[in-house]
């Protein structure tokens, strides 16, 4: 296989990712928002639990949603959405007609694009962050949490076009769209860290790929040095990225595009 | 030689809804087309050109039938098949809208294994030949639609395809924008002997880019001749809308019969086989006092339906 045309599209997609500026400018503004929100919440939650929930104090809960959420805005909202409306609009049926893996070639103009964003949002995100709460609680840690946050992303995007992929035998992804945001929030560890859930509930979260998408980068971010986390990534993506591709062959034999 | 054999070819889609029966877009289509030549493939909307487009370049697999192209079965070696082929759909793009068409090039001449000093020299090629140069350092999105479709024609174009597939890449473009880029095509054909397969519905791009015409409706090939045949027997009449200043009277002209008329306004349909369009407009002028006249040709619906009413089909 030719690797020249993937890491060409991987370098457009970043170089494409601040051709909107004003739209790339808003998803770090938006971290920025959220952050405050966070701040001041979180303010009142660990101070009512004595200074520390699950682990997590003031400091490493801001650093965690810091990297939590970085991980996940990075990729464009609705790109499950998008994804099916490429596949039953026909756009999929004239991007098959390149020499190349037409799934491959998409996540990597994926993941330039994504990963600039990510990396930008997490910059303002972190200075934000170190001015009004401090530094990460862990230098050591952080050295393993901006690989997981690139993991991250990675895991996130394979498994958007798996999702995605549904759409050659849906008509309709939005309901992928859907369900995925949610599992992503919850599940993911989006919204809060998964200790926080019930026991069973975390324990199920462990069995399901989205927590190596939101809560791994934001667990280590806080200040557990835990490398076997980025094991886990890795595994993950191993398992995804085939399920991608295959989902994406097998539903291009399938391809019933009507019309011109 | 044949670079595009179609035997038999079939494929029918899923029915909407649990009950419903299949809809069956192409049926047993055979045709054989040589290298170089420039090829119409036209029919109504629903006939199934698009559908069989798309299983000649591998997108979609027929439910019964062979095809092959360049020697490929497309839907089986659909990537090795792309290197050696074109395609243009007028309703898709293959540009990327934040990038200029220079920059697209460059992503598509990786894509088609093109080293970048490669790539550079096809590009300025292409400019010349497309007269396009000054377009491709600006943004896509910046582009009117003729200016689009001559980036897309050279993004098309990059890798030297034998081969180029044209599904209605006319479609939207003023008249002059057509004019011009049919000559593109047909000057690529002569001068690169590329061949041309080309869908469309309007009948001025048959005429002035093909020489052959394959039509096809209800999924069947109904004709298969030269174009300069089915001009003599099917494209026989041409219509005229004049505008009389004054009251023409009794409108007794040789080989010309009233479709309609209101007013001073009149809608006139000329036989071509008995009298050359050029002699009724001068007979019309000479005699009457016209403010204003267009000649058309018949829509191709038309034309295809005196296809199906012609006793040998």
């Amino acid at each position: 296989m030719r690797i020249t045309p993937y890491r060409s599209a991987f370098v457009t997609g970043a170089r494409t990712a601040s051709a909107e500026p004003i739209e790339f400018a808003l998803r770090p503004l938006f971290l920025v928002v959220i952050l405050m929100v966070y701040e001041s919440l979180w303010g009142v939650v660990i101070e009512g639990a004595g200074g520390i929930v699950a682990s997590y104090d003031y400091r490493a809960i801001i650093w965690y949603v810091v990297a939590a959420q970085a991980a996940v805005i990075g990729i464009i909202p609705r790109q499950i959405e998008e994804i099916g409306d490429d596949i039953g609009g026909g756009t999929i049926a004239v991007e098959m007609l390149r020499p190349v893996s037409v799934v491959l070639f998409r996540i990597a103009a994926g993941l330039g694009d994504a990963l600039v964003r990510s990396g930008s949002a997490f910059v303002i995100g972190a200075a934000f962050v170190t001015v009004t709460v401090g530094p990460p609680p862990s230098a050591t840690a952080v050295l393993l949490a901006l690989p997981a946050m690139a993991l991250a992303v990675i895991a996130n995007m394979v498994s958007q076009y798996a999702f995605g992929g549904a759409a050659f035998w849906i008509e309709d992804a939005k309901g992928a769209w859907f369900l995925y945001q949610k599992l992503i929030f919850i599940v993911g560890g989006m919204l809060i860290p998964l200790e926080f859930f019930p026991g069973a509930f975390e324990t199920l979260a462990h069995y399901l790929p989205f927590w190596t998408m939101a809560y791994v980068p934001g667990r280590l971010m806080a200040g557990h040095f835990e490398p076997w986390l980025i094991v886990i990534q890795l595994a993950w993506i191993a398992v995804l990225f085939p399920l991608a591709t295959l989902i994406f062959r097998s539903g291009e034999r399938r391809m019933q595009v009507v019309g011109g | 030689m044949a670079v595009i054999e179609a035997r038999q070819l079939s494929k029918s889609f899923p029915g909407r809804g649990r009950k419903a029966a299949p809809v069956e877009a192409v049926r047993d289509v055979t045709f054989s087309i040589d290298a170089g030549e420039r090829i119409a493939y036209i029919g109504p909307n629903g006939a199934g050109k698009s559908t069989s487009i798309k299983m000649l370049t591998g997108i979609l697999h027929p439910s019964a039938g062979a095809a092959t192209v360049l020697g490929y079965v497309p839907w089986t070696e659909r990537r090795h098949l792309a290197q050696r082929i074109g395609t243009l759909f007028g309703q898709r793009s293959q540009l990327w809208f934040q990038l200029t068409p220079r920059q697209a090039y460059r992503l598509l001449g990786d894509i088609y294994g093109l080293t970048r000093a490669e790539a550079a020299s096809r590009v300025d090629e292409l400019g010349l030949l497309l007269e396009a140069t000054d377009l491709f350092d600006r943004q896509v999105k910046g582009l009117s639609l003729g200016q689009r479709m001559r980036c897309e024609l050279a993004a098309s174009l990059l890798h030297s395809p034998e081969v180029l597939f044209l599904d209605e890449p006319t479609i939207g473009l003023d008249l002059v924008a057509k004019q011009r880029f049919r000559e593109m095509i047909v000057r690529l054909n002569e001068e690169k002997g590329t061949t041309v397969f080309l869908t469309s519905h309007d009948v001025a791009d048959i005429e002035h880019v093909a020489r052959r015409v394959i039509v096809i409706n209800h999924g069947h090939v109904i004709y298969d001749d030269r174009v300069s045949t089915m001009r003599r027997s099917i494209l026989s009449h041409k219509l005229l809308e004049v505008r009389f200043d004054e009251s023409p009277g009794v409108l007794d002209i040789a080989a010309v019969e009233i479709l309609k008329h209101s007013g001073l306004g009149y809608k006139l349909i000329v036989d071509t086989t008995v009298r050359s369009i050029k002699d009724v407009l001068d007979e019309l002028l000479d005699r009457f006092v016209v403010g204003d006249i267009s000649v058309e040709d018949p829509p191709l619906e038309d034309v295809i339906g005196n296809i199906y009413e012609s006793p040998e089909r």
